[in-house]
């Protein structure tokens, strides 16, 4: 696709985070910052999950890369350049429905283009590509009132992918969905990925969420947040959902567990 | 889709069987009304007969129609003059903190005051006549509008500007496409509030001091205790007030389509379905 084509194969670093402290400012003395000198190199067209216990700041972590969120200290750093704000290379998948429900499917998917200046025809070409890889195509005069969680989802991400960004950030995008719909849509999704190579950051309390999408695991501690390990996951692409019911993908799962399980319990 | 349809059919085909239950307190209150006068129960100066009411309409009949326009012709003005002025404010406040500020400390001081309670300084202001009335009615029905528009505001869940911002929105664009249509609801609904609160604003308006207009003739009917003829007047108003609601909510429908629809089915329709 075009899509890769439009930017320098490299394999070198996306999104740089140097000793980034984060904390609220009217926090009470004794409390601790909520993420507290993290550092973490993400390569171009990685896929990486950023797992932990509730309350860890790796919905923090999200937002500060998607530029939501200010650099309080350290410095957060997008192809070299200092991130200052949002923008469109930098999309997210947010956990809560964000789908806006006064714009049609069309409208919604077509919101970054708009934005971005494309032309009318090359919109409607591109929301329905779009609409086709998340399988939507034929929905697109349907307001969101009348789609399931699962199909609003999946505007979500369709939405988030239209407009071509470097940064793909998915916040827990399939926590709220039930076990076979959130299969589909991580194979589904898998597949997109495998077709348009972008720099994905994953967040995710679902372990073997992680370790199926995932390139690199990153596991976060909490009080304050930080990196507790960072895991490579070894399984050949394109992966199969049998290899989450094979042995060495429940080893490294139940090893992943006791990380998770050593860094989310003291408070 | 399918069971979008099945709701709409469902609501359509119990819509005659709900009819019944509706008007059963309404046909109680007639046939009330009816035995009260015929046994003479009550004094007609309180109750007055059907027939009696029916004698004031075709009296009243001649006086009506001057009337009617008279009212309408004053709560329209005063109604679209405060929605207007409640509108612009609403999205001003919208768009900009330091109107937000300005504003909005006015709309939230204005909320408690009894609107009725500014009659005689409205009078002295604007003198007798049509415009301390409109006067009257677009305050009250700006500070609605206003009042509402803030509250809006102040509930436009984050997660839509979250999103809009990570797509490239600026402010501008965020307000267009993502304010706007979150408030628009609400300021429909405001509109509607604020339409059934001119017909009370107008009788205020015309109980003080004014020559014509159905509240005026309210007042002369209870100046010759003509209890009769004062019911008709409050049936007249409450159509008029029917008829503007009803347009509205037809707008409604159209203007805004996506919002959501509480299903006539299921558990959640069981507790607070039909209202």
């Amino acid at each position: 696709m075009s899509a890769s084509g439009e930017r320098p194969e490299t394999d070198g670093t996306k999104i740089r985070i140097e000793h980034l402290t984060f904390g609220y400012p009217d926090k009470k003395p004794r409390q601790t910052n909520i993420i507290e000198d993290l550092s973490l190199e993400i390569r171009d067209r990685e896929f990486v999950a950023i797992v932990g216990a509730s309350g860890c700041g790796k919905t923090t972590l999200l937002n500060v890369i998607a530029g939501l969120l200010p650099t309080s200290t350290g410095k957060t750093s997008i192809n070299d350049k200092e991130i200052v704000g949002p923008g469109p290379d930098r999309t997210v998948v947010f956990q809560d429905d964000a789908v806006f429900p006064w714009f049609t499917v069309h409208g919604n998917v077509e919101y970054g283009l708009k934005i971005a200046g494309i032309n009318k025809e090359e919109r409607g070409r591109r929301v329905a590509r779009s609409l086709e890889m998340v399988g939507l195509s034929g929905c697109e005069t349907l307001y969101p009132k009348q789609l399931s969680g699962g199909m609003r989802k999946r505007v979500d991400v369709a939405r988030a992918i239209v407009t071509r960004p470097e940064v793909l950030m998915m916040d827990e995008p399939f926590a709220a969905l039930d076990v076979m719909t959130k299969a589909s849509l991580q194979e589904q999704f898998l597949g997109i990925w495998s077709e348009h190579r972008m720099t994905v950051v994953f967040v995710t309390h679902d372990l073997e969420e992680a370790l199926y999408m995932a390139d690199r695991v990153v596991v976060m501690a909490r009080n304050p947040g930080r990196i507790a390990k960072i895991v490579d996951v070894p399984f050949d692409r394109p992966r199969h959902r049998d290899l989450k019911t094979a042995p060495e993908f429940q080893t490294m799962r139940r090893e992943l567990g006791h990380v998770l399980d050593a860094n989310g319990e003291q408070s | 889709m399918a069971t979008a349809k099945n709701n709409s059919a469902a609501a359509t085909g119990s819509k005659l069987g709900n009819l019944l239950p509706k008007l059963a307190i309404p046909l109680v209150l007639i046939v009330l009304w009816v035995v009260i006068s015929e046994f003479k129960l009550v004094k007609p100066i309180f109750i007055p007969p059907p027939a009696a009411v029916w004698k004031a309409f075709l009296g009243l009949a001649p006086l009506l129609p001057q009337a009617i326009l008279t009212t309408v012709a004053i709560t329209l003005a005063g109604f679209v003059i405060g929605v207007s002025i409640g509108t612009v404010s609403g999205l001003a406040m919208a768009y900009s903190k330091t109107v937000r500020v300005y504003l909005g400390t006015i709309f939230d001081f204005a909320r408690p005051i009894p609107v009725f309670a500014l009659i005689p300084l409205f009078i002295l202001w604007f003198g007798i006549g049509r415009a301390p009335q409109i006067a009257l009615i677009a305050m009250g029905t700006s500070v609605i509008l206003g009042i509402t528009t803030i509250e809006a505001i102040r509930n436009v869940p984050s997660i839509y500007i979250r999103a809009a911002l990570t797509l490239g929105a600026d402010r501008k664009r965020i307000y267009t496409t993502v304010i706007v249509p979150y408030i628009a609801p609400h300021l429909i609904g405001a509109i509607r509030v604020a339409a059934a609160a001119s017909w009370g604003l107008d009788v205020a308006a015309e109980f003080m001091g004014s020559q014509a207009g159905l509240g005026y003739l309210i007042i002369l009917q209870q100046t010759y205790l003509r209890t009769a003829g004062i019911i008709i007047l409050v049936v007249i108003y409450s159509i008029l007030a029917i008829f503007l609601d009803t347009i509205i909510a037809a707008a409604e429908k159209r203007l805004i389509p996506w919002t959501e629809r509480r299903s006539s089915m299921g558990a959640v329709a069981s507790i607070v379905g039909n209202t």
